[in-house]
């Protein structure tokens, strides 16, 4: 014997799809009911007496962090930024030949440095250090000695500011080429020299070219001026030097 | 006539000897070919090592040296990258991946990102600059007591606005030569004008020798104290003007204190 239940499931589909149809309908009530047994765990929620407290449970809600879903294992990696290495400084040693008026032409040697501020400019000072031959007048008269051994050092000190004009490059053969520039530079200084020291202007001209990117060549040209009155009368002595150098940048 | 199998060995054993002197003399030509080019993991260091930035511009332009002058021989198109290696005024020496260096300009340098996606930040030298930097560096002129003076300066800013000043220099006068040595702060009222105003409180020493042409010259080392003000004028790129007047004390070993005025102008840079 057919029991209800297999009824029902024997009913025609339209039927079936009317009863499901009544039985979803009317259920949908039943979530609007406060049934006794649902929220019991749920604390019961205080009324909040005064706006002020709402609006700060409102920023508190807020300011609550969301639900962590997942801890993330991974490890934030710090980047550490290299640092770029300036190479705006200069630094070198010079020897060449300065011709000190009315005594000779001499080796000077000396140390250089430079900072180049741009593309355009430096700022450069130099330390020279030479030695004054006879004049003409003590090589003819004899015994005649105008200066001492130590009055006879020639020492130069100078700080210009420079300007490269020219920027090039030199080709040696086929397969190198080297950056190279002019510069004019001048400046001011002093020069001790027959026991004295001597405020000196210094102007001049130099080429530089550059092997690698750090080392640099140059040959220059400079001249020294300053009052002199060492042979009687007040006089401007021009001092010429040429040098050749080996800087490297830093 | 036969050859002896002495003269064969010996013959052989010479021809080995010399193979082997040819490849001790060659192997370091030889090595990089016996060895295999550098491998990922070296590579990967060496490139550690420098700062890689990647080009956002359709292309960055490469030339062969620091300066407007000298010819692009090569660009770096759009998402490639290179590797930073060193700085030069306002040009950078950079690797690109093909392994070719050249030197790109700061102002282009300024567009790339890292590889975070942030912009590359370049310290260019300019109003901004003169406002914060690290250090000074200038030489100056000026009279000091009647004598002409010459000296030479470096600063080290502590903040904006307070510097330690450090200077060297040089004094020639008619009667009188000599150097001092002073360190003394700085304070720059306004440091972010073109003008700005500044305040200076210092110390130093003296070394004064009298002109040989004087009789019984006597140098003299004193301790010095000064107060001075100025003002600096940002001119350009690095550059800046700063001039000053100062009130020197000289603490001397006799009774009087000496009192010198000095005032100098000149040119220093930041950076």
């Amino acid at each position: 014997m057919e029991t209800r239940t297999r009824r029902i499931l024997l009913m025609r589909p339209l039927l079936q799809a009317a009863v499901i149809g009544v039985l979803v309908v009317a259920l949908s009530g039943c979530q609007a009911l406060r049934w006794p047994w649902f929220g019991r765990d749920r604390q019961a929620v205080e009324p909040l007496e005064t706006e002020e407290q709402a609006e700060q449970a409102e920023l508190d809600e807020l300011d609550r962090a969301p639900p962590r879903v997942i801890d993330p294992q991974v490890e934030r990696r710090t980047i550490k930024v290299p640092k770029i290495d300036d190479e705006n400084f200069e630094l070198g040693i010079t020897y060449g030949f300065l011709s000190i008026e009315d005594f000779g032409t001499n080796p000077v040697y000396g140390l250089t440095g430079t900072y180049h501020v741009t593309e355009d400019f430096f700022l450069r000072a130099d330390y020279g250090r030479s030695e004054a031959g006879r004049t003409s007048f003590e090589t003819l008269g004899g015994n005649v000695q105008l200066l001492t051994e130590s009055e006879r050092q020639f020492t130069s000190y100078s700080l210009s500011l420079g300007y490269n004009f020219l920027p090039g490059e030199v080709f040696v053969g086929r397969n190198i080429a080297m950056t190279s520039s002019f510069y004019v530079l001048g400046g001011v200084g002093w020069t001790e020299f027959a026991g004295d020291d001597r405020l000196t202007y210094n102007f001049g001209a130099g080429f530089k070219v550059l092997p690698s990117d750090w080392l640099a060549l140059h040959i220059g040209v400079q001249d020294r001026v300053f009052d002199t009155d060492l042979l009687g009368r007040t006089k401007v002595s021009n001092n010429i030097e040429m040098v050749l150098g080996v800087t490297a940048f830093f | 006539m036969e050859r002896s199998i002495t003269t064969i060995r010996f013959r052989l054993r010479k021809t080995s000897l010399a193979l082997l002197v040819a490849c001790v003399a060659l192997s370091p030509i030889l090595a990089p070919t016996a060895y295999g080019a550098p491998s990922d993991e070296q590579r990967e260091r060496k490139r550690a090592k420098y700062l890689q930035l990647f080009v956002t511009q359709p292309y960055l332009e490469l030339r062969t040296g620091p300066g407007r002058g000298y010819p692009v021989t090569q660009v770096v198109a759009r998402d490639e990258s290179v590797d930073v290696i060193k700085r030069k005024t306002d040009w950078f020496l950079v690797r690109t991946e093909r392994d070719t260096e050249g030197w790109a300009r700061a102002v282009d340098m300024a567009r790339l990102r890292q590889a975070d996606g942030s912009r590359f930040a370049v310290d260019f030298g300019d109003l901004t600059g003169f406002a914060r930097h690290r250090w000074e560096l200038g030489i100056m002129s000026g009279d000091y007591g009647g004598a002409t003076l010459i000296g030479g300066h470096f600063a080290y800013s502590l903040n904006d606005s307070l510097k330690i000043d450090v200077a060297a220099s040089k004094f020639l006068g008619n009667a009188t030569n000599g150097e001092k040595y002073e360190i003394g702060l700085n304070h720059v009222f306004l440091p972010n004008r073109r003008w700005s105003p500044f305040f200076e409180l210092g110390t130093g020493v003296i070394n004064i020798s009298p002109r040989a042409t004087l009789v019984a010259p006597i140098d003299r080392t004193d301790q010095t104290g000064y107060v001075g003000a100025g003002i600096r004028f940002y001119v350009a790129r690095r550059f800046f003007l700063r001039g000053e007047y100062r009130w020197n004390t000289v603490f001397t070993s006799r009774d009087d204190n000496e009192e010198i005025k000095e005032w100098k102008l000149g040119l220093a840079a930041f950076f």
